[in-house]
């Protein structure tokens, strides 16, 4: 026992504490409603109004708060409610990070349930402590006949607990998302689709070696390779790389073309898979990739992965076109199609919600619309966090009580506002790309 | 010639042979056998040659608890791995051990268990035989612990750790019978987090400190 403090602290410290963060905020808004009854006791004519704006008030303070990628990006999605279920996935993430380390019986358990062996007998060594939290289980370092590998064990019982977690927050959701059940439905169910994705390692480790050979040609890549024989829906065995962490490289000082040319990998990566196999690692977050000797961009992790429909992507990328090309009806017809805006709407909120989607548009578009884009530039950032700090006051916006934007939205923003986020911590200059079709 | 070779069989085997058949009657049948009369007749035996090895049926049913219990310790100490565990490791080996053997039992437990009121109030005689196995075996690890320092030696307190482990073994197993979970993994969580807590609550933390913290100003006080 004297190794659990230790083990404790292989857990990123930085995501419990955005956890706590989050949780902040909960009881913030469990004090305003305190607030708010108790003013109604001296007050009988208190609006509700005034409580939603404290709520929204400090739901935006505690996520401004937040530094860093995921809800930072999220934050930045307040425009469109469809950020703040990805809000909550992530606090659900979370508080799977802040699980206590599973002990080595456990996982000797999880072996022998799986492969009728322990680990000691799988390989030559294997560490009986975790070296690494992974979102959803922890992963040791094994070696074997000289190769070292990384083995993802899960933690028990999560794929049954998802929805019921997802269950739990759902009340509280509603309310702070101000929306109605059947609208927040409408993501929740990506949500938890995707949850249980990502606990079931064997379809991880198939789309990872279908991901790993359909980019495996991209210039400084690498990827792991996966042993399937090795692996079962609770365990995955696959390559060690011995590398830093994106933030740890990025703390050694790497020069301008280092850092151009991991981000370079990066968006090539990017394009590579959404405009070509129409499928995504939706989790671009600073633990799943790292920067290997000869500055190359390792990348791990392939739980989250957002298959794009054709009729989605046709439409969400029709956006990116220079505004110039875009005539008024047809961007009608792509903001209907993707649930921007809707026959519910009155012709004051459609002109309203018009306007906000085009002005996000120009300005998050805008790294498309260049040959070459600055992603160290923080002024740009600055003007997306102005934009939705603006957008996410305004009553208009808040009294909507509709669910805006296409479920399938919810994973491709985010994966693109993680892909900006990490471009922009890597200070990297990046030649953008877009489909042919959209040049 | 049977009866011959049946005295050559050593009394344990006919012990492994009553426990086996009941174990097989209530799972063909859901209940235990009408009388050991007409049990020790379908083994081929008279009623007289059942009580040298078992008084009553509670016996029988002790004796598999007892079983049980033998195979978990053999199965764990066979793992390379148990000699280095801590005193916590080394428990929850034993409960994740424990549970796959009584997962072979599954159906004759649940056909014996499932509607019993809880264990924690009404412990069935059978299982005191168990019980008293377990406490040693507990008892040992406090012992392990308390050498180790992991286990914090509290005046009184601390004596009474074994019979808190022995709740949580109850706890653990009502939670496993009525676990639907796909291989039990909730069973397992309940494991893990129950082991842990019992540790954290056993270790030094806050109340120790509290304590020492109490009594020195109570020392100081008078020292004044």
């Amino acid at each position: 026992m004297s190794q659990s403090p230790e083990e404790q602290n292989h857990i990123p410290t930085s995501k419990a504490q955005r956890a706590t963060k989050f949780l902040g905020a909960g009881a913030k808004v469990g004090g305003n409603y305190i607030k708010h009854y108790a003013k109604k006791i001296v007050n009988p004519s208190l609006s509700k109004e005034e409580l939603h704006e404290d709520n929204a008030q400090d739901i935006y303070t505690s996520l401004s708060q937040l530094k860093g990628s995921a809800l930072k990006v999220a934050q930045m999605m307040s425009m469109d409610k469809t950020m703040l279920p990805g809000a909550y996935q992530d606090k659900f993430t979370m508080a799977q990070y802040s699980a206590p380390p599973l002990s080595y019986p456990l996982v000797v358990r999880t072996f022998q349930k799986a492969f009728g062996r322990t680990p000691e007998a799988m390989f030559d060594t294997f560490s009986t402590s975790a070296v690494n939290a992974a979102s959803i289980g922890q992963v040791h370092k094994a070696t074997k006949d000289g190769k070292t590998f990384a083995v993802k064990v899960q933690y028990p019982g999560v794929a049954e607990s998802v929805s019921s977690d997802l269950k739990m927050v759902r009340p509280f959701a509603y309310r702070l998302l101000n929306m109605n059940e059947k609208e927040m439905d409408h993501y929740m169910d990506e949500v938890e689709e995707k949850l249980l994705e990502e606990t079931d390692y064997e379809l991880e480790v198939q789309r990872s070696q279908e991901i790993a050979a359909a980019c495996r040609h991209l210039p400084h890549l690498h990827f792991p390779d996966y042993y399937p024989e090795m692996s079962t829906s609770r365990i995955i065995t696959m390559d060690w790389l011995e590398g830093a962490h994106l933030k740890e490289w990025l703390q050694t000082n790497p020069t301008q073309e280092e850092r151009n040319q991991i981000g370079q990998a990066l968006w090539d990566f990017y394009h590579h898979q959404v405009h070509n196999l129409k499928q995504v690692h939706a989790d671009p977050h600073p633990g799943n990739f790292i920067i290997l000797p000869g500055v190359t961009l390792g990348i791990i992790d392939f739980g989250c992965v957002k298959v794009i429909p054709e009729d989605f992507y046709r439409g969400y990328f029709s956006l990116i076109k220079k505004e110039s090309l875009l005539n008024e009806a047809e961007l009608n017809q792509i903001f209907y199609d993707l649930d921007f805006i809707s026959d519910r709407d009155s012709p004051a909120e459609q002109a309203y919600f018009k306007g906000v989607f085009k002005e996000m548009i120009a300005l998050l578009g805008r790294p498309f619309h260049a040959e070459t884009f600055d992603f160290a530039q923080n002024d740009y950032f600055q003007q997306i966090y102005t934009l939705g700090d603006r957008i996410s006051k305004d009553k208009m916006f808040r009294q909507s009580r509709q669910a805006r934007g296409s479920k399938h939205g919810l994973f491709i923003n985010r994966t693109y506002f993680g892909l900006y986020s990490l471009l922009n911590q890597l200070g990297a200059h990046i030649t953008t790309t877009k489909p042919d079709w959209l040049k | 010639m049977e009866n011959i070779e049946n005295t050559h069989i050593p009394l344990k085997d006919t012990r492994t042979r009553i426990l086996e058949a009941f174990v097989h009657h209530v799972l063909e049948t859901g209940q235990e056998p009408v009388s050991v009369y007409k049990f020790a007749q379908s083994l081929g035996m008279t009623e007289q040659e059942f009580y040298t090895f078992y008084t009553s049926f509670q016996g029988v049913k002790g004796g598999v608890w007892d079983s049980i219990f033998t195979q978990t310790l053999a199965d764990m100490h066979a793992q390379a791995a148990y000699a280095h565990y801590s005193p916590k490791e080394k428990l929850l080996s034993f409960y994740f051990t424990w549970i796959e053997e009584l997962k072979k039992n599954r159906s004759y437990l649940l056909a014996l268990y499932e509607k019993q009121p809880d264990f924690k109030k009404v412990t069935p005689q059978e299982v005191q035989s168990f019980k008293r196995h377990f406490l040693a075996f507990a008892k040992t690890l406090v012992q392990e612990g308390k050498e180790t320092e992991q286990i914090v030696d509290r005046k009184y307190v601390s004596d009474k750790y074994p019979e808190a482990l022995w709740l949580e073994t109850l706890f653990i197993f009502q939670f496993w019978l009525k676990d639907t979970s796909s291989g039990f993994e909730r069973t397992d969580a309940a494991i893990e987090k129950s082991v842990s807590l019992f540790f954290d609550v056993v270790g030094r933390n806050a109340v120790d400190s509290f304590f020492d913290f109490a009594k020195f100003l109570y020392q100081s006080k008078k020292a004044i």
